[in-house]
């Protein structure tokens, strides 16, 4: 059974769009990216599982429990850290803990003080006094010390320094490795890769991929680069798959503004006019056959990149946003 | 439950404490204080003729050229003082959760506990009354005490003020059972705060406008101060039950419609 699971959820807000059929499924013991750019629906999903929102549709499951109607019976189990943690100015990681082991009927304070020591944090600093990391800290410290099932991270590593995020994804693998699960949400795809089993994408309020990084990598574009000869063209038809950012001459594909000028900073400005920019989604055994029979003076073809997949989901949902306005 | 109490303790502690020392003191300083100024009421009246109108419809009822001692403690009970500290106290606390908790951002925190929503609400409201409770004693307390520095004609006999404290307690339950209504149905705690504000400064208007217009009378049982009479408790010496059953009626109303909104409703802090 996995621990968690929704099926065509949807809702939305009033007329503002939410999600629509996000159907998701999070086996035990794994790490579950969800990643998405802001306002795609990812912080919606995770307040109808964690009852905070009533879903107009689908179903929104934990554990095999329904998240609205059970869902102080699965709190119990489910640590969260909401997207943009907001803490009682008068709270201190101590009474924080004191409170959280009244509710969940045991002592968390050891536990509490282990992470305390981790994280580097006051255990008796009230919050009012706290940065927006250390504010960070304690939602981490109060959700990580009741080891749960279930660890629910809305953008968890937002306001943490580097080192701070280290220690944060040491403890998200060790929990792992003991056989709890863990949802994690981000926008940001450089930690969702280095630390997630599986991922879903999620934009404009539906999910458009849902596989494991392995499957995602083979199905992820590569970015190519090509230096043409210096008498040469460019030449006039690509291989199929392959989709042209830049060319000499003349811009394709994305909108200049938006993509296109992103890529173009990974080239020096004074070799704009003999350089093409290329990704390549699928195979690359055509292309590179392809490619030798050309005469370019160099090409370089990059690993597929999760990070290219993810900006074309973002860039198209930009470009929906930009058309609405 | 006891991890809910202890988090509620901790926020409302100091704000009740402060409201019972303001409650202490200034029903010492009105009991020791009124019958001074009272003495010399028809002096007030003769010169400030707006002043009548205002005690009578404080009290319900024409306090004649003098007050009485027995109107002069009704006068006590129906201070502005007494009633504006006790309504700050239930606007700050009954419009914490949800309104002040989503307005804040904490909802996230204490809605994903394990516990219910029921839960929740039944711990805001054990604090309510017991906060309520423990302020209107501080009052009672602050009278008490200053009662022993006056004329013995001028202390309200136990059973009398045991009446109105109980008129009171209604009143405090109807305010608080609104304050928790609107909280419920709001994700900004001024807006709630304002709304409840706005009901009861309408409630002194219309008693008020009673006395000089013949058709506000007509709808004057809207107002909460309709069912709040001292004067008359006192003097008739008798347990005020319709105005206790309609402020109670009132107050389990909202309380109960506030909690089945509370239940119901999806709550968003972004």
């Amino acid at each position: 059974m996995s621990v968690l699971e929704t099926k065509d959820l949807t809702m939305s807000y009033g007329s503002r769009r939410g999600i629509q059929n996000v159907s998701l499924q999070v086996e035990s013991g794994e790490i579950f990216g969800f990643l998405g750019p802001n306002g795609a629906g990812k912080s919606t999903t995770i307040r109808i599982l964690m009852g905070l929102l009533r879903a107009s549709s689908g179903q929104a499951q934990i554990f095999g429990l329904d998240c609205w109607r059970n869902g102080a019976q699965i709190r119990r189990e489910v640590g969260y850290v909401a997207g943009d943690v907001r803490m009682y100015p008068w709270l201190t990681l101590n009474r924080g803990l004191k409170i959280v082991s009244q509710i969940h009927g045991r002592c968390l304070q050891a536990e509490g003080q282990q992470l305390a020591d981790r994280f580097r944090l006051e255990p008796d600093l009230p919050v009012r006094k706290m940065s927006r990391g250390n504010r960070q800290k304690v939602a981490l410290v109060l959700a990580l010390a009741i080891r749960p099932r279930l660890l629910v991270l809305d953008e968890p590593t937002s306001g943490l320094d580097p080192l701070m995020q280290d220690t944060l994804m040491v403890c998200l693998r060790e929990l792992a490795a003991e056989g709890r699960t863990i949802l994690f949400s981000s926008h940001t795809l450089s930690e969702v890769e280095s630390l997630c089993d599986r991922i879903a994408m999620i934009r404009g309020g539906s999910i458009v991929e849902q596989d494991s990084l392995s499957s995602l990598k083979v199905k992820a574009p590569r970015r190519i680069q090509i230096q043409l000869s210096p008498d040469q063209q460019a030449p006039d038809c690509w291989p199929a798959g392959v989709r042209v950012l830049w060319q000499p001459s003349h811009a394709t594909g994305l909108p200049p503004l938006q993509a296109s000028q992103h890529h173009l900073l990974s080239i020096p400005p004074g070799q704009l006019s003999q350089t093409c920019l290329l990704e390549l989604t699928g195979g690359s055994g055509e292309f590179l056959h392809w490619v030798t029979r050309q005469g370019f003076a160099d090409v370089s073809i990059g690993a597929p990149s999760l990070e290219i997949l993810f900006r074309s989901c973002y860039a198209v949902d930009s470009e929906q946003a930009g058309a609405k306005t | 439950m006891r991890g809910l109490l202890s988090k509620i303790l901790a926020e409302v502690l100091w704000p009740v404490l402060w409201f019972c020392l303001g409650l202490f003191l200034i029903m010492g300083l009105l009991t020791a204080l009124l019958p001074k100024v009272l003495g010399n009421i028809h002096e007030v009246f003769d010169n400030m003729p707006l002043v009548k109108p205002l005690i009578t419809a404080l009290l319900g009822v024409d306090p004649g050229n003098q007050i009485s001692a027995q109107l002069s403690q009704a006068f006590l009970w129906t201070h502005p003082t007494l009633l504006t500290l006790l309504w700050a106290h239930e606007l700050m606390y009954c419009s914490r959760m949800p309104a002040g908790e989503i307005d804040r951002g904490t909802a996230d925190f204490l809605l994903c506990q394990p516990v219910t929503r029921l839960q929740i609400f039944l711990a805001e409201s054990i604090g309510w009354i017991v906060s309520g409770v423990v302020i209107l004693c501080c009052g009672c307390a602050g009278h008490l005490t200053a009662s022993g520095f006056v004329h013995p004609e001028m202390r309200l006999p136990v059973s009398s003020g045991l009446l109105v404290l109980s008129n009171l307690a209604a009143v405090y339950l109807a305010v608080g059972g609104l304050a928790f209504l609107l909280s419920a149905c709001s994700d900004r705690r001024g807006r709630a705060v304002g709304i409840v504000f706005a009901i009861l400064l309408l409630s002194f208007l219309l008693n008020f406008l009673a006395q000089f217009q013949e058709w506000v009378k007509t709808v004057s049982w809207l107002s909460i101060m309709e069912y709040y009479r001292p004067a008359i408790v006192i003097q008739s010496d008798q347990f005020p039950q319709s105005d206790v059953l309609t402020l109670l009626g009132l107050g389990a109303l909202c309380w109960t419609t506030a909690l089945v909104i509370f239940h119901r409703r999806s709550i968003c802090t972004v």
